[in-house]
């Protein structure tokens, strides 16, 4: 699966790929929603270590706009929701990454990325 | 009455041998090796039954996913992200856990590093380092994993076969003599045929798997050479160290049930 909590994690890390490699950018995606169980003390644990910039302009790139520029202070029930729902409902099952910086595509099927390199493409 | 098990003789390129010796060969028996591994090994769970809530891990080499779904008592307090070379395996683990929930899985390498550093809260890599055929490339997935969680906290935990196999074993490592290094193996995988087929002359196949079952201490050595690799002191936290010093301690290394394991956790003097 891509949900956006593991496209949070994954950079690019072709040989000599070190800086602007990540976020990488989705391309021709197909999304699937399905509903996963409401946890929000894992979502308040896990708040602290999320690159917030990366995951609101990749959900907005995928349509959504729930989530805030910033995260709040307050971390209300409505928030946590959104961010429960941008993190772990929304299933990218085809389509591609691309690096930002070197123009590697890492392809998606059946909701599993490949992030398999070639030897010498690796540093 | 354990089998000896046939020494191997690793050579040629090791990515081109491990592909034909263990990663071609996961992909074929994926659904009949699934069904034989279902039990967690009980220091694994305990070590994911005290993670705080809120963390996220990679499982490096996840294999059928075993691990995706623990705490079993707290579910969905952790994620375990899966990471496996063998495709057929993944698509095993998408269910692990055979709740409703699906796992989050990466088809990549233990060597290559696809995740931006320090990324990860804690780290497993069960059962999987000792199918690296060389003692660089065992060093190089530890080194990775070090890489992969928080320098300040991250914790690790690893698991490989034992050349000191236990009495349930099925397999026995031919040895003599005072064992300080490990041994290459291959430990063959005995598909039955299907239950229910017509055919009466269906035969069983037989699929070797590389390993390399580790000696005594021999897995608490290459961790300090990863440490050492990555210039990470190995002991406790110093008491007032110096601003920016980084390193690892040992927090548990042992033998279980003809595994040698190790836990490890990450400190950075601030």
């Amino acid at each position: 699966m891509v949900r956006l909590i593991t496209h949070n994690l994954l950079a690019c890390h072709v040989k000599g790929c070190t800086s602007n490699n990540f976020p990488l950018q989705f391309q021709d995606v197909s999304i699937e929603i399905r509903e996963a169980e409401f946890n929000p003390d894992f979502l308040r644990g896990f708040i602290p270590k999320i690159e917030w910039k990366a995951l609101v302009d990749t959900a907005r790139q995928l349509g959504d706009t729930s989530l805030p520029l910033e995260p709040p202070e307050m971390l209300d029930d409505e928030f946590l929701k959104n961010l429960h729902h941008v993190l772990l409902e929304v299933h990218v099952e085809e389509g591609a990454m691309i690096c930002p910086n070197c123009n590697h595509r890492y392809p998606i099927s059946n909701g599993i990325p490949n992030m398999l390199l070639a030897e010498h493409e690796i540093a | 009455m354990p089998k000896d098990v046939a020494l191997a003789v690793v050579d040629g390129d090791p990515e081109a041998y491990e592909t034909d010796n263990v990663h071609i060969i996961y992909d074929e028996i994926a659904s009949h090796f699934s069904s034989t591994r279902y039990k967690p090994w009980p220091i694994i769970a305990n070590f994911l039954d005290n993670l705080p809530t809120g963390w996220v891990g990679l499982d490096a080499g996840t294999g059928n996913g075993k691990y995706l779904s623990l705490p079993a008592n707290r579910p969905g307090d952790l994620w375990t992200i899966g990471m496996d070379r063998s495709l057929n395996l993944l698509k095993i683990a998408k269910q692990a856990g055979g709740t409703n929930t699906l796992r989050e899985l990466v088809l990549g390498n233990v060597l290559h590093n696809c995740w931006r550093a320090g990324a990860f809260d804690y780290a497993i890599s069960i059962a999987t380092i000792h199918h690296l055929s060389t003692e660089e490339r065992r060093i190089l997935a530890i080194q990775r994993l070090l890489e992969a969680v928080s320098p300040n906290y991250g914790r690790v935990l690893i698991y490989v076969w034992a050349i000191e196999q236990d009495e349930l074993s099925k397999r026995r490592v031919p040895t003599s003599g005072n064992v300080t290094t490990g041994k290459d193996v291959m430990v063959p995988w005995v598909q039955q045929p299907a239950l229910n087929s017509v055919s009466h002359d269906a035969q069983q196949r037989v699929h070797n798997r590389y390993y390399h079952m580790f000696a005594k201490g021999e897995l608490q050595s290459l961790v300090r050479q990863a440490a050492d690799n990555l210039q990470l002191e190995v002991g406790a936290v110093p008491e007032n160290g110096k601003l920016g010093r980084r390193g690892i301690e040992i927090v548990q290394d042992g033998w279980e049930r003809s595994n040698y394991y190790t836990e490890l956790r990450c400190w950075k003097c601030s």
